[in-house]
């Protein structure tokens, strides 16, 4: 595969596309993802999957 | 000199080609003739070292002959060009600034200086090291008043050296072992097979060259993007900053030039001899010193999970060298 540093740009582009996409009411809450469902208790354990979920709330909160 | 003081006067200042140019013409008359008695006496300068202390002449022109100096004397004699001269690098100069500037706004140049600072024997011996790694014993980095120690002082520091040399080094090789393979090898077998050739496969021109250097470069950012959500996902509060994960995952460059070397020299068969041991060197070298660069002791200690969460994403980590290795050489050597 050759790849140039502009087929970087452009995926790079459209993951964070895809991300932001992601509704936050019809979608997320939906498979339990959303962002009020997951930050657990205040423990030091974050876990992966309400780090996703953080990851994701926050590059939807910095491209809006 | 005293075009280089009327000129570090007018930088200081306000740096504008105007009042350069005010300050340089107003002074020049009256120095004309010692301006001129002096620039015969020595080689005049072309372009003003404007870089840092000024107590060294302009010495990297050495004076070509005796004509020769006379006429870019006469040249430089004329104000207009003297004028150009110092409006010219004091733009010049600007422009240092700015791009001094905008770079410290992206990478912080300190952090940088710390992974260049190696010497020979701190090279030589992470070169050893990487080919192998398996009878050093002791892998932590040593601080020294919670800084860490920089490569010269520290055999394990990771550095930016080697593997930005490594990663020239293997650009240039690319585009040498293109050129050495056979005509028959190197062009691609007309709609044989449906996959897809990577481009380095190629015969050699530049633009293969360009190709295949932004390729490699490419897959070290993604590498290092995959690296850094790995430690974000796996919450390791620790001091492998991305520059840190951008030196181990330079290293592999190393194991693909010997084995690229190894390749062309004795034939497929070394080629694949010396892939398998530089990728288990490599694998052993980088799951060593991740661990025990990875947990930072803090006062809770890190609970039994996520210390789970830090292997498999070291020894994940540690996987994909192989298959990055033998992904950019195998069109190489074959």
């Amino acid at each position: 595969m050759a790849f140039t540093l502009y087929s970087l740009l452009q995926a790079a582009l459209l993951c964070v596309n895809a991300i932001a996409v992601l509704h936050e009411e019809r979608f997320l809450k939906n498979i339990g993802w959303g962002t009020d469902q997951g930050i657990g208790g205040f423990g030091e354990e974050p876990g992966i999957k309400s780090q996703l979920m953080n990851l994701i709330r926050s590059v939807r909160t910095v491209m809006r | 000199m005293i075009s280089i003081h009327i000129h570090a006067a007018a930088r200081r200042a306000s740096g504008s080609g105007s009042v350069a140019a005010m300050a340089y013409h107003s002074g020049y008359g009256a120095h004309g003739s010692k301006h001129r008695a002096r620039a015969a006496a020595e080689p005049p300068p072309l372009f003003d070292d404007t870089s840092g202390g000024y107590s060294s002449q302009p010495g990297g022109y050495p004076a070509p002959g005796a004509e020769v100096a006379f006429n870019v004397n006469h040249f430089l004699g004329d104000p207009m060009a003297n004028v150009a001269l110092a409006y010219g690098s004091s733009i010049a100069s600007q422009g240092k600034d700015m791009v001094h500037k905008e770079l410290h706004r992206f990478v912080s140049v300190n952090k940088l200086k710390y992974f260049f600072a190696v010497d020979t024997t701190y090279v030589a011996k992470k070169l050893g090291l990487l080919v192998f790694p398996y009878t050093h014993q002791s892998w932590e980095v040593q601080y020294s008043r919670d800084v860490p120690l920089p490569p010269r002082q520290d055999l394990n520091a990771p550095d930016l050296y080697i593997p930005t040399m490594a990663f020239i080094t293997y650009v240039l090789l690319a585009g040498m072992a293109l050129g050495i393979q056979k005509r028959g090898q190197s062009e691609p077998p007309p709609a044989a097979d449906g996959g897809e050739l990577p481009i380095c496969g190629r015969r050699f021109s530049p633009e293969v060259l360009g190709l295949c250097a932004s390729t490699a470069l490419v897959w070290v950012v993604m590498e290092v993007l995959a690296l850094l959500l790995g430690v974000y996902l796996a919450a390791a509060r620790s001091d492998l900053s991305t520059l840190h994960l951008l030196a181990y995952s330079g290293y592999k460059y190393v194991g693909m030039i010997l084995s690229v070397l190894t390749g062309l020299l004795f034939g497929s068969d070394g080629y694949y001899v010396a892939l398998a041991w530089t990728s288990s060197a490599l694998m052993y070298f980088i799951v060593r010193s991740l661990r025990t660069a990875a947990p930072v002791p803090d006062s809770l200690g890190g609970p039994a999970p996520r210390q789970h969460l830090q292997l498999y994403m070291t020894l994940g980590a540690a996987a994909f060298q192989p298959l990055i290795i033998y992904w950019l050489t195998s069109h190489l050597v074959r």
